[in-house]
């Protein structure tokens, strides 16, 4: 269809590109953050980011009937009206906390004689993206604050004023890729991510495209990933403990360039080259830093042009067919800064014995109409229930369905 | 239910021909009637064409931006009084019947200065560079979660960009914010002055 041609027009783009000085896209008033970064030959492109949608979408409405997963697996509605469902966790009493962005909300979802109850438990937040338990806590990330629940399990219905822990994390306020994804890594530390406040920019690599762990009283922050723009999702192997976590290519750089990315983190701090470099793709934007990527950590494996890889975890139940035992599952929300919709799926990342990706296959389909270049829903997150079933979020309906294997 | 069904079929329809994603889910007889009970018009006028300085017209919006703010000043996170306090129990059907009923109204202009032609020359100057018509469309008209600007009150629009310039208002997400930071008052002026005198 249109692709040589495409093309042919990302190729002069990038070339144009080429003689900006990073320095002078520095000094101009920002653009807007999805037109930041743009060549002046995409200037006349309609690409411009999907609305959220911020209603429910009743239940019979929903595309569940259009998911596809591979034979024996079976996909059900889980829960339905929570519009902007993203990030989820589970505590031990298996009650499941989800976080939002623009609606502000978080979720308490729990099972009630076999249906799902929703309880909106928080609201009037700033993109209340990330949610973490522990010791009955519930933790609740927005863009500069942090929120502890304490024994939230016993006060769903009226859950009180959170211990503000804001001041104690000192985040940045930036709102651009400002919201978070947070977990608890297995040595009791709280990880996020901290995005890159533009689309590609020269900003300071000490305080932003990291991913840092804290104390949980929010002392001792620790940079455990660098140069990675922005991670909205990571787990740590069951086997090694070691923190893998997917990535968000930069936009306007092309149709298929570059790519989302599944990176294995090695060591604390380890350096995956943003803004300079992208799966070993030297960006022309940039025209200070080294002059190719040979310094800077390759990640283990590429997930799509503009996908939008988010939610990722091992699997680390026994309810799937042994062959998935410590696979990785990811989300992957979809695009917008690509003329054919890419993503919209969950896939699978397929690990060897010695950790190494040797495959990404498609896992959860159907919400991608190929045929119209629509989309359905948006799966940002994944979750691996106790029972060993997966949850996977649908931002856009503000649902979350369960994947099953077997009886 | 009949509703439900012609709803559903609705939102079918939607799903695969509005751009981008989901869409439409309203039933605009349903929003007339409530804008009625409501009082909607006593500021933003019975077609939705606002008589009222700073008080914006609503008709031939999209639908899926004015649900996206009515859900903003419930949820109170869009604080601009009296709307959060009017918005208060709505529910999600009742936000989008509202949404239905304004989108199908024509739009148009309830009463407009003549043209001065430097201010309108600034304007689309500033139009240009600015690349309003990327996400508004060439003829300002808006999609999905971006207003219609053309119709649009002149003070209104002067006070919505001097909010996003100055971060006292952001919409779905910040992206008004970046477009219009260091934007002058008098390029303000200029450009609200270019999109109200559109057709």
């Amino acid at each position: 269809m249109r692709s040589p041609s495409l093309g042919r027009l990302a190729a002069i783009g990038l070339a144009t590109s080429f003689v900006l000085p990073g320095l002078a896209l520095a000094q101009q008033a920002p653009a807007p953050g999805w037109a930041q970064g743009r060549p002046d030959s995409m200037a006349g492109s309609s690409l411009a980011p999907h609305a959220p949608k911020l209603t429910a979408t009743p239940a019979d409405q929903l595309p569940t009937a259009a998911l596809r997963v591979p034979q024996g697996f079976k996909v059900e509605l889980w829960a339905s009206g929570a519009p902007g469902a993203r990030m989820m966790t589970e505590s031990p009493n298996g009650t499941v906390f989800v976080g939002t962005r623009t609606l502000g909300r978080v979720y308490a979802i729990s099972e009630e004689g076999g249906q799902r109850r929703v309880r909106t438990i928080a609201s009037q937040l700033t993109d209340p993206n990330g949610v973490a338990v522990r010791d009955g806590a519930l933790y609740v990330i927005a863009i500069n604050r942090v929120l502890r629940f304490d024994g939230i399990e016993g006060k769903l219905d009226a859950p009180g004023t959170p211990v503000d822990m804001t001041a104690a994390f000192g985040l940045p306020s930036e709102a651009h890729h400002g919201w978070k994804f947070a977990a608890f890594g297995p040595d009791g530390r709280l990880y996020m991510n901290i995005g890159v406040p533009c689309n590609i920019c020269d900003y300071n690599r000490a305080t932003h495209a990291l991913i840092v762990s804290f104390n949980p009283d929010g002392s001792g922050r620790r940079i455990e990933a660098q140069g990675i723009r922005n991670s909205v999702g990571f787990d740590w192997n069951p086997q090694t403990r070691e923190l893998w976590a997917t990535n968000n290519g930069r936009d306007w750089a092309g149709n298929d360039t570059p790519e989302d990315t599944l990176h294995r983190i090695r060591r604390s701090g380890e350096d995956f080259g943003f803004p300079y470099c992208a799966h070993g793709w030297r960006d022309p934007a940039i025209t200070s830093g080294p002059a190719t990527c040979a310094e800077f950590a390759q990640p283990v494996a590429l997930l799509g042009p503009h996908t939008a890889a988010l939610g990722m975890r091992f699997y680390t139940g026994t309810q799937f067919p042994e062959a998935y035992r410590n696979q990785i599952f990811i989300a992957r929300r979809g695009s917008w800064n690509r003329e054919r919709l890419s993503g919209y799926d969950v896939v699978v990342a397929e690990l060897d014995a010695n950790g190494a990706v040797i495959g990404v296959e498609p896992f959860l389909t159907g919400l991608r109409d190929e045929a119209n270049n629509r989309f359905l829903g948006r799966p940002v997150d994944v979750l691996v229930r106790r029972d060993g079933s997966l949850l996977v979020s649908d931002e856009q309906n503000g649902a979350i369905y369960r994947i099953s294997y077997g009886n | 239910m009949s509703r439900g069904k012609l709803a559903a079929a609705t939102v079918l329809a939607a799903a695969l021909f509005a751009p981008g994603g989901a869409g439409a889910a309203g039933d605009a007889a349903h929003g007339k009637a409530l804008a009625t009970e409501r009082d909607c018009g006593q500021c933003h006028g019975p077609q939705g064409i606002s008589v009222m300085p700073d008080i914006p017209s609503l008709a031939g919006h999209p639908e899926e931006f004015i649900t996206l703010q009515l859900i903003l000043f419930r949820e109170g996170i869009r604080d601009t009084p009296p709307m959060p306090a009017l918005t208060q129990g709505l529910t999600d059907q009742q936000v989008e019947d509202l949404a239905a009923f304004y989108a199908s109204l024509p739009p148009g202009h309830a009463e407009r200065g003549p043209r001065d032609a430097a201010r309108y020359a600034a304007g689309a100057a500033l139009a240009e560079r600015l690349r309003c018509g990327t996400c508004h469309l060439p003829q300002f008209q808006g999609r999905a979660q971006m207003p219609r600007l053309t119709g649009q009150r002149e003070d209104y629009l002067v006070h919505a960009l001097t909010e996003y310039r100055d971060g006292t208002r952001r919409g779905t997400d910040t992206n008004m914010n970046a477009v219009m930071y260091g934007v002058s008052d008098t390029e303000i002026a200029a450009l609200a002055h270019f999109m109200a005198q559109q057709e």
